[in-house]
């Protein structure tokens, strides 16, 4: 109620100076976090935030200003930063404060079993997870990294357009990393589990995928350099496909920066690949059922069968292409509103992992990359990324190949798809929730020895 | 920003179940970004982040609350719950606050909140007519501005009372180079410890054309080839590779915990006999420079290698008690969100004797990267990877011809002991890093250096 209220004194405020129409977005945040090492919980951490983001249209332009002091003394400052911030705009795109979508689905995203679920006991889960991955194997020197963490969040959209949605979200996340190591030989393998149902926490399980990965890496040497036929495992095909979620994002369409310009209902990739965004997606980290600018959220294929059928849209954009917003427009409480996907993922296809690993007579699979967020050009489509993975030599793995690079264009390595896993998978959530199954491409450039 | 008794009040109930130490850290920042888009502003944010981070160590252990919250009972209630989590006996302090004042080294002569928006936007439109102008080649140009104002305050149980400004401001220009449906990328981003006077002793025109020039550059080169071969990495940015390659891994977060392939190794030869390595927090106005670091230690110049001997590591309060190791200024945060924790300010390696012609003629084959891009390391196996913006093949002795697509991987220990030539023109560069207490303003820095063999990674087979 005192949200509101404050926004009400904002908006009266912002009356008085000139604005037209205005928007109030707030969010808060409760986390807690914790760390293990060596059994002992070497970082504890709790919180709770808050910050809120004013915009409004001035002399037709959209203004922005933002506070985390979400009180009274604020008012003044956002509401005269807004209209300094309008005033310099001279882009030509209109931006529209939105009255709302004429229906929204329901999407549950909040778990209320989590938050009754004692601190005591998600500390005992991260011991016995360091505890589980400790005993698994001799060659299994440190725990290097080991967490629990919880996040619940509110957040609320209101303007004069008598817009008023509000939405309440949370979600766990338990990440553990091993050390292990052989003579002078050392690696490391890490993974994850997210939720908000606590139940499917299983610290055995995860212990054990993370320790396996960790051994299966020892004694890894690099190959030598060449193109080879390249499985991309479920988590790197992810990995790969969200650094490039840009290039369907309708604005870096329409600024010129993205390869995909002028390729609607145009062939883009292998007729194997269909690429899905689902904000209804059950257990989608990112569901949700209307976006930042308070539209509906919808499905739909990016790609279907190889041809590209759609953008990611804002209102802004929507309307400079003459379509409807897709629900894409998305904001923080310090961000104006960018186009991000909500839960995105490369269909699954009919081959198990085992069978598309026995089609391979020579060539590898990667389990790993690293430098996506620099030796990857979104612009170029062009990519080459410190890799680590397998030899595979008539359909079986035969040893692990560490120190190389694969090298390649995204529009390329696409279009090279001629199998796709069922093993359709998500990766940690950043800016949406993206999967993927394992790919097979036909071949991949490698640098090595 | 918050008055003693009340700093008393939340450092006495933070140690209410016993804790050996309190910190508090208030953080009021103000922020202004602008960006520009094929000549118009689309975007303009002004905004403020504040909020109030609280820590305490109980031997090892630490706990960390924050809050945006900073009513009295906010943070007496936010402090009983941090130290809830500790399970002790009570202490009661008699706190005397001893003003700290730390003299200023970095002077700001135009604090960017009393500039008008509208020079922001008249400087950036300088930038984007001269990154558009360069060539016809150049179809889109994004600049980006962004300037703040950090005013924290720091206090702790041990009596420490102080407060520091960090202004900073930079600039990026991003350039599009199109030809026959590809698209190719320059970036530059200059930036500095210093208010809007920065753009009077920078040349933001130069800068966007450099940016346009790599661009167009890399639309005509060609697939970099890829192998095992000498690469020479030039002076500024190309600093980055000790940043990822070592930098990191000396770093107090992982050396104390023995996760780090330097853990243990002070006194040891750790690299080739030409590289000294330095953090230095003190240069002037420099863009990871700051007067105190995010527990209050006064920054340093820390010699971290001497003549390939491993000298010291980065250190904070926390790790340094691990480690039995004094701080060294070099603990940090992105905000009040993160407890902070030991990290880099400006990192170079210094100068050597040789010269840039010598060392790219008495190179028969290898690759040159003008520029470089970001990258990152695992500091538990000390693997590490980075992006080369603008490469070169350098052949007999000559920079041949542009290559592009080229990453550079290899391994931290491994690498330095291989640098057989370094330069006499050591140059930074700005950049941000992540880690576990954030993204954090840090300069980069090298003269140009070679490094006898490393794994490059391009499209094209070897040649």
């Amino acid at each position: 109620m005192e949200k509101k209220k404050l926004a009400e004194i904002l908006f009266e405020k912002g009356k008085r100076l000139g604005f037209e129409d205005m928007e109030v977005f707030i969010k808060s945040t409760t986390n807690f976090d914790l760390k293990i090492f060596k059994k002992e919980i070497d970082k504890y951490s709790i919180s709770n935030q808050e910050g809120l983001s004013f915009r409004g249209i001035y002399n037709g332009k959209m203004g922005y200003s933002y506070t985390e002091k979400v009180d009274e003394t604020s008012i003044d400052i956002l509401v005269e930063e807004a209209i300094n911030n309008a005033k310099v705009i001279d882009s030509d795109d209109e931006e529209i404060i939105y009255e709302g979508s004429e229906e929204y689905k329901e999407v549950c995203t909040y778990n209320k079993d989590l938050e009754n679920i004692s601190k005591e006991e998600k500390i005992q889960f991260a011991l016995k997870l360091e505890e589980e991955a400790l005993n698994l194997d001799d060659r299994v020197e440190t725990v290097n990294h080991c967490s629990f963490g919880e996040t619940s969040e509110y957040s609320l959209i209101m303007n004069t357009k008598g817009l008023e949605l509000e939405n309440k979200s949370n979600m766990a996340l338990a990440y553990v990393s091993v050390k292990v190591k052989d003579g002078d030989d050392i690696k490391t393998a890490g993974k994850h589990i997210i939720s908000n149902d606590f139940s499917k926490f299983d610290a055995k399980k995860l212990a054990k995928e993370a320790v396996n990965e960790a051994i299966s890496l020892l004694s890894a040497e690099s190959i030598k350099s060449g193109e080879y036929q390249t499985i991309l495992r479920n988590d790197v095909s992810a990995s790969i496909l969200e650094a490039f979620t840009s290039i369907f994002s309708a604005e870096s369409v329409q600024k010129g920066l993205s390869l995909l310009k002028d390729k609607l209902n145009e062939k883009v990739s292998s007729s194997l690949i269909t690429i899905i965004d689902d904000p209804f997606m059950e257990e989608g980290i990112s569901s949700t059922g209307f976006d930042g600018e308070g539209v509906a959220t919808k499905y739909k294929k990016l790609i279907d069968k190889g041809v590209l059928k759609t953008f990611l849209h804002s209102l802004k954009t929507a309307k400079k292409d003459g379509v409807e917003s897709t629900g894409n427009g998305f904001k923080g409480y310090k961000s104006s509103v960018v186009i991000s996907p909500t839960n995105m993922y490369i269909e699954k296809g009919k081959s198990s992992f085992e069978d598309m690993l026995k089609g391979v007579k020579e060539g590898i699979l990667i389990i790993d990359v690293q430098g996506l967020h620099s030796g990857l050009n979104t612009v170029s489509g062009d990519f080459s990324l410190s890799a680590q993975g397998y030899l595979i030599e008539n359909g079986e793995i035969t040893r692990p190949i560490n120190q190389i690079t694969i090298a390649g264009n995204y529009f390329e390595v696409l279009n090279d798809v001629d199998e796709v896993s069922n093993d359709l998978d998500f990766i940690l959530p950043s800016g949406g929730y993206i999967g993927s199954p394992s790919l097979k491409i036909k071949r991949l450039s490698v640098a090595g020895k | 920003m918050l008055n003693k008794s009340l700093i008393e009040d939340i450092i006495n109930t933070a140690l209410s179940t016993g804790g050996d130490f309190a910190e508090i850290f208030v953080e009021d920042r103000y922020n202004t970004s602008l960006l520009l888009i094929g000549g118009k502003i689309e975007n303009a944010m002004t905004g403020r982040d504040y909020g109030v981070g609280i820590r305490i160590f109980k031997g090892f252990n630490s706990i960390y609350v924050y809050t945006n919250n900073s009513n009295r009972d906010n943070l007496l209630k936010i402090a009983k719950e941090g130290a809830m989590a500790i399970k002790g006996n009570k202490k009661d302090l008699v706190l005397d606050f001893t003003d700290y004042r730390v003299s200023n080294n970095h002077l700001i002569k135009i604090m960017p909140s009393t500039v008008d928006k509208s020079r922001k936007v008249d400087l950036m439109k300088k930038a984007y007519h001269a990154a558009k102008n360069y060539d016809d080649i150049i179809s889109q140009v994004t600049v980006s501005y962004g300037d703040y104002e950090q005013n924290v305050l720091i206090a702790n149980s041990e009596g420490l009372y102080v407060e520091d400004k960090r202004v900073r401001t930079r600039a990026g220009i991003s350039s599009v180079a199109s030809k026959d449906g590809e698209m190719q990328t320059g970036f530059f981003g200059p930036g500095a410890h210093m208010g809007f006077e920065f753009y009077d002793i920078i040349d933001i025109e130069k800068y966007a054309r450099e940016s346009s020039r790599i661009a167009k550059t890399m639309v005509y080169a060609e697939q970099c080839p890829s192998g095992k071969i000498p690469v020479i990495i030039d002076n500024g940015f190309g600093g980055v590779i000790f940043h990822e390659a070592c930098g990191h891994g000396l770093e107090a977060s992982s050396v104390a915990k023995g996760l780090s392939v330097f853990s243990g190794k002070i006194g040891e030869k750790v690299a080739s006999d030409l590289v000294t390595a330095i953090d230095d927090g003190t240069i002037p106005n420099a863009w990871g420079s700051q007067n105190i670091d995010d527990e209050g230690t006064k920054t340093r110049k820390n010699v971290l290698i001497e003549n390939g001997i491993l000298k010291g590591y980065m250190v904070d309060k926390l790790n340094g008690m691990k480690m039995n190791a004094e701080p060294t200024g070099s603990s940090r945060r992105q905000s009040y969100k993160f407890a902070p924790t030991s990290r880099m300010t400006n990192t170079y390696i210094a100068n050597g004797k040789s010269t840039k012609e010598e060392i790219i003629s008495n190179t028969e084959y290898g690759l040159y990267a003008k520029y470089m891009g970001g990258g990152s390391v695992n500091t538990t196996t000390g693997d590490f990877n980075f992006a080369v913006m603008e490469g070169y093949i350098v052949r007999n002795g000559k920079i041949e011809k542009p290559v592009r697509g080229a990453t550079l991987i290899g391994n931290g220990l491994d690498v330095l002991k291989k640098i057989d030539m370094v330069g006499n023109n050591v140059d930074h560069g700005q950049g941000m890093c992540g880690a576990s207490s954030g993204s954090i303003p840090t300069n980069v820095g090298q003269p140009i250096i070679r490094v006898e063999s490393m794994t490059v990674g391009g499209r094209k087979g070897d040649e």
